[in-house]
């Protein structure tokens, strides 16, 4: 029993911590129409960013503040002066723009901090294990499960409950109608960039006390994110939710049960969804 | 047509001699260091370039043979075919004929394989994969480096000492981790212990959650860990935070600087071996250790060590040998010796592994250094850490 719950507990808080990533790399698609490949390497950027703000202000819970915004406006900024102008060009521009921004950002990192990972302690509520009726369980993993939750619901209740939110829906279901209508579609896209970067940010953020703030952070996740989007449906957010969990729990369950298979498990549950819905779980059948 | 190429064709030899003339005067040895400098692996990659520029300007005013030393780095961002590329570039345009800094054995093993052919040396001086000395060994490939089967050999003679009777083996999923989860598992037998339980997580795992549950519900005395760089240090974190490291004593097959760097004391009191601790007490390392803080303000890790062992031993061999013809390199290096670091080391002419001395270090707090440190517990002479000649069998 207490090892189903500690599986279970694993598979949630992988997934609060992908669904980070993964809500903005889909939210991008859905409006921007763009695969956005520096996606990762804006979340380690988050990584790095949280370890320097641990390190000047000695506190965690600033960085978790700061850092998303920071990495939200740098994100506006690289979308206005570099996508913005090739929207219009064939998917493979994009491909080779993003592809390039996440190559320089990644070496500027490596060039700022070096090739040492930084380790980045959690905050003093969230050290340690807690006893779960028998079970230790590292707090700091519980705090990912419910802050996955809560941006989740809060991204969620945005979309549909607020004007914004009403905008950027229509953008992304007809760009040009919306545009009609008065919508400014260029800053919706500069903001929904910008908000996808700070979301990936905050994952960052969330991340470097479990794996610490390292080179190649960005890779490794973007990988993982686009499973769970392509599982979930390009686009949509409660697609990422459902993606999160798919993958978090073919992850750790497939490493605890089928330890062989660790590596082919998340691409072979993958395949099996998208053999029935081709368009992903919640994603809109073209 | 014709005449005109004939024309260029002899206009080209009788251009040659005086040509190569004037290039043979100072003509430098060209060491080309295909090494992961980006990415991942950029860690290992550093090391190499960290220990070459620091023998470079050791080196500086009398070259080798009094020709200077070039080294020509390329970036393989840890990936086995850039690195091939890579490789091939240096011998075919740079015309280099030493290669090392290779970072993983992933890549080593395909460089390596091009190596007679390309009739260059390949100087390992961090690949840990036992099979580059065993199946895959050929007579243009030198390992100055303790490897794989070595460290574990190392720390199993100090585990057959110890109390701990029940181990788990985790191994990263390629040919490193599974050499030395094997060569540990037959030692540890042979001891009289038991391995209770071994998984190979997939290189770059960023969750080990699931492993850490599986170790915990082994109830071993001790984890056995292969895991590179970076996988070492998230594994060592949230098995921390799992409260594991408490319960199950972490053993690490390589315990790194850059480990206990990162994770910092929540590494205190892990176990394992060291391919060159930078706390070994000789004077040939004390005078090292002093000049690499000078030069590049961090202390040595292991293959920093490693490498510039190999660097200096290859000037040696080529002084020996009197140029700097492959051929004649190789037969000079066979059964040499040399005073490395960290003690004596010898190249065996049977399958060009360094016979060099092992160690079991743990992981301790010093207030002299910024971070831990390993801090030696036993030390092994050569002939008992290194197995016999192609083979991962010990005496």
């Amino acid at each position: 029993m207490a090892n189903a719950v500690e599986q279970l507990l694993n598979a949630l808080a992988l997934a609060g911590l992908l669904f980070l990533v993964s809500a903005g790399l889909s939210l991008v698609f859905g409006i921007l129409r763009v695969v956005n490949f520096a996606h990762g390497v804006f979340y380690m950027l988050g990584a790095y960013l949280g370890f320097t703000t641990v390190a000047l202000t000695g506190w965690f819970w600033p960085a978790l503040v700061v850092v998303p915004p920071a990495v939200g406006v740098l994100g506006a900024v690289l979308e206005s002066s570099t996508l913005r102008f090739i929207y219009r060009r064939p998917p493979i521009y994009q491909l080779l723009l993003t592809f390039g921004l996440a190559l320089i950002l990644e070496e500027s990192i490596r060039v700022l901090y070096g090739p040492t990972a930084k380790g980045v302690e959690p905050p003093p509520l969230l050290q340690g294990a807690i006893n779960l009726g028998g079970l230790l369980y590292p707090r700091y993993r519980l705090f990912l499960v419910v802050l996955g939750c809560a941006v989740g619901v809060a991204v969620l209740l945005f979309l549909r409950l607020t004007r914004a939110g009403l905008v950027i829906r229509a953008v992304a279901q007809n760009h040009e109608m919306a545009d009609c209508l008065g919508a400014d579609v260029a800053r919706v896209r500069t903001l929904v960039f910008g908000a996808a970067c700070a979301l990936a940010g905050l994952g960052g953020v969330a991340a470097a006390p479990m794996t610490t703030a390292y080179l190649g952070m960005g890779i490794g996740v973007i990988v993982d994110a686009f499973v769970v989007v392509v599982v979930g449906g390009l686009g949509s957010i409660g697609g990422s939710m459902a993606g999160s969990l798919i993958v978090g729990a073919a992850q750790t369950w497939g490493a605890f049960y089928l330890p062989e298979t660790a590596m082919v498990i998340m691409y072979a549950v993958m395949g099996v969804i998208l053999v029935f819905r081709p368009w992903g779980l919640l994603g809109e059948e073209e | 047509m014709r005449r005109r190429r004939f024309l260029a064709l002899s206009a080209a030899t009788l251009a040659t001699p005086t040509f190569l003339r004037r290039a043979w005067a100072q003509a430098p040895i060209k060491i080309g260091m295909p090494a992961a400098l980006s990415g991942g692996y950029a860690q290992y990659g550093i090391q190499a370039k960290r220990a070459a520029d620091l023998f470079a300007k050791d080196i500086k005013a009398k070259g080798i043979l009094g020709r200077p030393v070039e080294f020509i780095f390329e970036d393989t961002a840890g990936d086995p075919a850039t690195a091939v590329r890579k490789a091939q570039k240096l011998v075919e345009k740079d015309g280099v004929k030493f290669l090392t800094g290779v970072a993983l054995s992933s890549e080593a093993l395909a460089v390596s394989a091009k190596c007679p052919e390309w009739k260059v040396i390949f100087m390992s001086t961090i690949n840990g994969a036992g099979t580059l000395t065993t199946k895959s060994f050929h007579r243009y490939f030198f390992r100055v480096n303790t490897s794989g089967p070595m460290g574990a050999r190392a720390v199993s003679l100090y585990l057959a000492e110890s109390p701990m009777k029940r181990f788990f083996a985790l191994g990263a999923d390629y040919a490193w981790g599974r050499d030395s989860v094997a060569s540990f598992t037959s030692q540890i037998t042979a001891a009289k212990k038991d391995i209770v339980g071994t998984d190979f997580p997939p290189v770059g795992t960023k969750d080990f959650a699931s492993y850490i549950a599986k170790i915990r519900q082994s109830r071993a005395d001790g984890v056995f860990l292969v895991l590179p760089g970076q996988d070492a240090t998230i594994y060592m974190k949230q098995a921390h935070q799992f409260g594991l490291n408490r319960e199950v004593k972490p053993i690490m097959e390589i315990l790194e600087l850059e480990n206990m760097k990162a994770v910092g004391d929540a590494m205190v009191g892990a176990i394992g071996s060291s391919r060159y601790p930078f706390t070994v007490d000789t004077p040939k390392n004390r005078e090292f250790v002093k000049r690499f803080h000078e030069l590049h303000g961090v202390y040595p890790d292991m293959f920093d060590g490693e490498t510039y062992e190999g660097l200096e031993w290859l000037a040696q061999v080529i002084t020996k040998a009197g140029t700097d013809d492959v051929e004649k390199v190789i037969d000079a290096w066979e059964d040499s010796t040399y005073e490395g670091l960290e003690g004596p080391f010898l190249m065996r002419k049977c399958d060009h592994q360094a016979v060099q001395p092992g160690f079991a270090v743990e992981c301790v707090k010093d207030p002299k250094y910024p971070h831990p440190i390993p801090k030696i517990l036993a030390t092994y002479p050569g002939d008992k850490v290194t197995p016999k000649c192609r083979t991962e069998e010990f005496s």
